[in-house]
């Protein structure tokens, strides 16, 4: 099989996740040698149009701008990859699809209105066909190279739907809920990322999205019952994910 | 004295650990924050032998949370097999996970027995400790599991104040407490009082009495709904449990895409794709569903499955979970407002026990001798084992199934389509729909593959004999069921009229066609064929509707006949409702059914139906055993 090629693209984001595909030095130069990255701004002076046989998409689409662009890529490539949670549920823009009309977050941020376009933040698959999500802020480069591994095979790929909670028992961490009185997400939040922030003692913020089946109301009972406000509850369950039904529904809950 | 006794001082713990140390990694209760883990102990000091409980049971030494089975090169090349295992001392395990280690010897160390549990537990000495004070959420002794141990331990210490009575289970243990003083009565005497007043202390308890009859009658009582409500599906209460096995496989390969491992990772019933299939299909996805299958499978199914305790009262699941879902207070729910009671049958399947000479985990390498398309998506394979003496010595029964590998990519379940009257090759009927079922797609003759097995229990051939036999068969199912007909083939005098029922969604879906000429000439035997539509252009001189609609043409009748079917679950379903109500016994039905299986020798967990593995007591069930299951089978 010819090398296949390889494009990463960004949207409305902080860039992280494209950072972190840099960060992947053990395993760069293999990576190199079995895929031709195409087009990479971010890190090659040299970029290649289209098409592409995989594309990765970074950040929430929002502005109608970037909705014509994203299904150009669409058309380009191939095989579509979300990466990142912007690109996967709108992430931490999303937020804003809570927090009163477009007009009033354009009037929050900008001074001059004029020229402002926004819509609400989504993620990629609101307006294309995604093919696979890489989740988390920032991805996990385990599961993007896991990712690759598995489009050169011809394979689906392994990812873990499941709650968070299990990677982190298996560190053998104590609960931060259960023990500590913290109101962690990892109950509800999809695992893959090794329970990352738990296993460095801060609750799990959500920000994989919802974990299969995630029962998001009977956690936002009990953040309740931790003491939280409806309010903060609110906010813990729409910082990331809002835009999933999961999450909306815990964070509509109380 | 029944029992050896010595007593070691607590200054003189120190020492004892040291010598330990020389010839074994010694692993005891350590803090953690606030809580306590199994690790590796460095000195006296860090050895917590006041501690509660540990946040994962020392089963992880045992059963590994991921544990590497073999290393390989390629699609069918092992390089290297298992891990190193090192000796080691499991010191202060209290009663409850050493009964739970009990329990997991029948999973790990019955039928099958699994080589890498087995070099652990071999190379392990166990250092028990009684529990002279209960734990907050234990309840180990409504299962007799604690607060004291009775077997299973090289040496077991009870802490009497300023040293500790040590008990002597093995010659292993006795040599280890070489040195020591002997315990005098009275220290024996302290120990039991201890212990008893222990026992007493304990409040929480789970009444055991009549429990498998009184779950089997309540899988409609309201806990189960309000479980749903509360229950996260985090799995934790599975990962924490000391005999909660269930495991995926896995392969993962580095980018070379050739090199890599294939390990085993504990899973949990608790996650909805827990019992996920190729296309996405879930058998358990409702959340009631899976709560109930972990209540029922510790304190009735592990019973039935392997004789032995599935729940040891560590009370880790309640002390762990986020909602406090407790097991002893469903029970008590049950008890307070029961359904009404009715009579239940437990079916316990037959404990079998089997012990091949080489791991049951590795693969034979198998050439794929011919291949032939049957339907656009589905092709038969003629396989033959690569070393003549493993395809001499390979035989089986018709309907059972092989783990098919291909490295790399990972390992499927197919069953059987050849007859096993041939000696020199053996078919696989399979359809493209999965990781290895659309690699295999891309391999040709001459290829070779991992194939291990046979794994399962098949048709019941045997109690056909001299009956009168009916076959109805949808789809992909007709593969599973073709070795049957094959078998009656060449025994045709031994059975009775024989009428082979076959449905398929169109003509073009219909597998074996070439075949059917042959088998309409089988002497008593009738052949009816039905598509639930005819595309365009194709022609079809047959019935049209869904395989039921043949009943009404059929010569078969219930007096003296066994049916056999296999296809989509929903056919199933309907198949076996019609027939009930032609008059067929729940005795007379044979069903094959799919689950997910990842290991086929009752380890992983995934096929588990209540009490049932698919994979060994299956894939072929009489009816009437399956029927009354606590879980709905289709």
């Amino acid at each position: 099989m010819a090398k296949p090629r390889i494009a990463f693209f960004k949207f409305s984001s902080c860039a992280g996740c494209q950072l972190s595909v840099l960060n992947l030095e053990e395993h760069l130069l293999d990576i190199f040698g079995a895929v031709d990255i195409a087009y990479f701004v971010m890190a090659k002076r040299e970029n290649h149009e289209g098409p592409y046989d995989v594309g990765f998409v970074e950040g929430a689409v929002t502005t109608p701008r970037e909705v014509q662009e994203l299904k150009k890529i669409r058309e380009e490539c191939k095989f579509l990859v979300a990466m990142g949670t912007c690109a996967c549920t709108g992430g931490i823009p999303s937020m804003k699809n809570f927090a009163g009309t477009q007009r009033q977050m354009e009037e929050k941020v900008y001074t001059e209105l004029w020229d402002i376009q926004s819509i609400p933040a989504h993620g990629i698959d609101y307006y294309v066909k995604v093919d696979a999500y890489l989740r988390g802020c920032a991805v996990d480069l385990g599961e993007l190279v896991e990712l690759l591994k598995s489009l050169l095979l011809g394979v689906s790929p392994h990812f873990r739907p499941h709650a968070v909670c299990n990677e982190c028992k298996l560190k053998e961490n104590v609960c931060l809920l259960v023990h500590k009185g913290k109101p962690c997400m990892g109950s509800v939040t999809a695992a893959g990322c090794g329970a990352l922030c738990p296993s460095l003692n801060r609750p799990c913020e959500g920000c994989r999205g919802p974990a299969n089946d995630a029962n998001t109301v009977s956690l936002a009972q009990k953040f309740l019952e931790l003491g939280l406000t409806r309010e903060d509850v609110r906010r813990k369950f729409l910082k990331y994910a809002g835009n999933t039904p999961e999450f909306r529904r815990g964070a509509e809950a109380v | 004295m029944s029992v050896e006794a010595f007593v070691l001082s607590k200054n003189e713990l120190g020492g004892f650990l040291e010598k330990l140390k020389e010839d074994y990694e010694v692993l005891g209760p350590v803090a953690k924050d606030t809580e306590f883990v199994f690790a590796q102990v460095g000195s006296v000091e860090e050895l917590r032998l006041d501690y509660d409980t540990t946040i994962l049971p020392p089963k992880k030494y045992f059963h590994r949370p991921v544990e590497t089975l073999f290393k390989f090169s390629g699609p069918t090349e092992i390089t290297e097999s298992g891990e190193p295992v090192r000796k080691q001392v499991i010191f202060g395990i209290h009663p409850c996970d050493l009964n739970a280690l009990l329990s997991l010897d029948q999973v790990f160390l019955g039928t099958y027995p699994d080589p890498y549990y087995k070099a652990r537990r071999e190379n392990s000495v166990i250092i028990g400790l009684n529990c002279t004070k209960p734990c907050e959420k234990g309840f180990c002794s409504s299962f007799n599991t604690g607060p004291a141990m009775d077997t299973g331990f090289d040496l077991a210490l009870t802490d009497l104040g300023d040293k500790f009575l040590v008990e002597v289970g093995t010659l292993k243990g006795k040599e280890l407490a070489t040195g020591l003083a002997a315990a005098s009565t009275e220290d024996v005497v302290t120990k039991n009082r201890l212990l008893r007043a222990s026992q007493e202390k304990m409040k929480r308890r789970l009444e055991t009495e009549g429990l498998a009859e009184l779950l089997y009658q309540n899988t409609e009582h309201p806990v189960w709904e309000k479980l749903k409500e509360e229950c996260l599906a985090c799995g934790t209460c599975t990962t924490v449990c000391p005999t909660c096995f269930c495991f995926g496989v896995k392969d993962y390969v580095d980018l070379t895409l050739k090199n890599g491992e294939r390990p085993r990772t504990w899973d949990s019933c608790m996650f909805y794709e827990f019992s996920r299939v190729a296309l996405d299909h879930i058998f358990r996805p409702d959340r009631a569903a899976r709560v109930k299958q972990r209540i029922y499978h510790k304190l009735v199914y592990f019973n039935q499955q392997f004789g032995t305790t599935g729940c040891v009262g560590c009370g880790r699941c309640v002390s762990t979970c986020i909602k406090s879902i407790d097991p002893v207070e469903i029970v008590a729910a049950i008890r307070e407002n029961p359904s009404p009671p009715k009579e239940v049958k437990l079916f316990t399947p037959v404990i079998k026990k089997v012990t091949p000479e080489k791991s049951p985990w590795e693969p034979q390498k198998a050439v794929i001798k011919a291949i032939k398309p049957q339907t656009k998506d589905t092709t038969t394979y003629t396989f033959s084992f690569v070393d003549p003496k493993v395809q001499e010595a390979y035989t089986f029964e018709p309907g059972v199934f092989n783990m098919i590998s291909i490295f790399g990519i990972g390992e499927a379940p197919i069953s059987i389509s050849s007859s096993p009257d041939v000696k020199d090759s053996f078919d696989h009927t399979i359809r493209a729909v999965g990781n290895v079922t659309n690699a295999l797609a891309k391999l040709k003759v001459g290829d070779i593959v991992g194939i291990r097995g046979p794994f399962g229990t098949g048709w019941p051939v045997e109690e056909m004999k001299g009956k009168n036999v009916l076959l109805v068969a949808g789809g992909i199912g007709l593969a599973p069921l073709r070795p049957v007909i094959k078998w009656i083939q060449a025994r045709r005098d031994q059975y009775g009229f024989f009428e082979i029922l076959y449905g398929a969604r169109t003509p073009n879906d219909m597998l074996f066609t070439d075949e059917f000429e042959e088998w309409r000439k089988i002497p008593n035997t009738r052949l009816l064929l039905t598509v639930d539509m005819v595309p365009p252009g194709v022609e079809w001189s047959h019935n049209i509707g869904v395989v039921t609609t043949l009943f009404d043409k059929m010569h078969s009748r219930p007096e003296n006949t066994i049916m056999i079917t296999c296809g989509p679950e929903i056919m199933m379903k309907f198949v076996v409702r019609d027939l009930l109500a032609r008059g067929f016994a729940p005795e007379q039905i044979f069903v094959s059914l799919e689950r997910r299986m990842s290991c086929g020798i009752k380890k992983c967990g995934n096929c588990q139906i209540g009490p049932v593995f698919v994979c060994q007591d299956g894939p072929v069930f009489r009816y009437a055993d399956l029927m009354n299951l606590p879980e709905e089978i289709f």
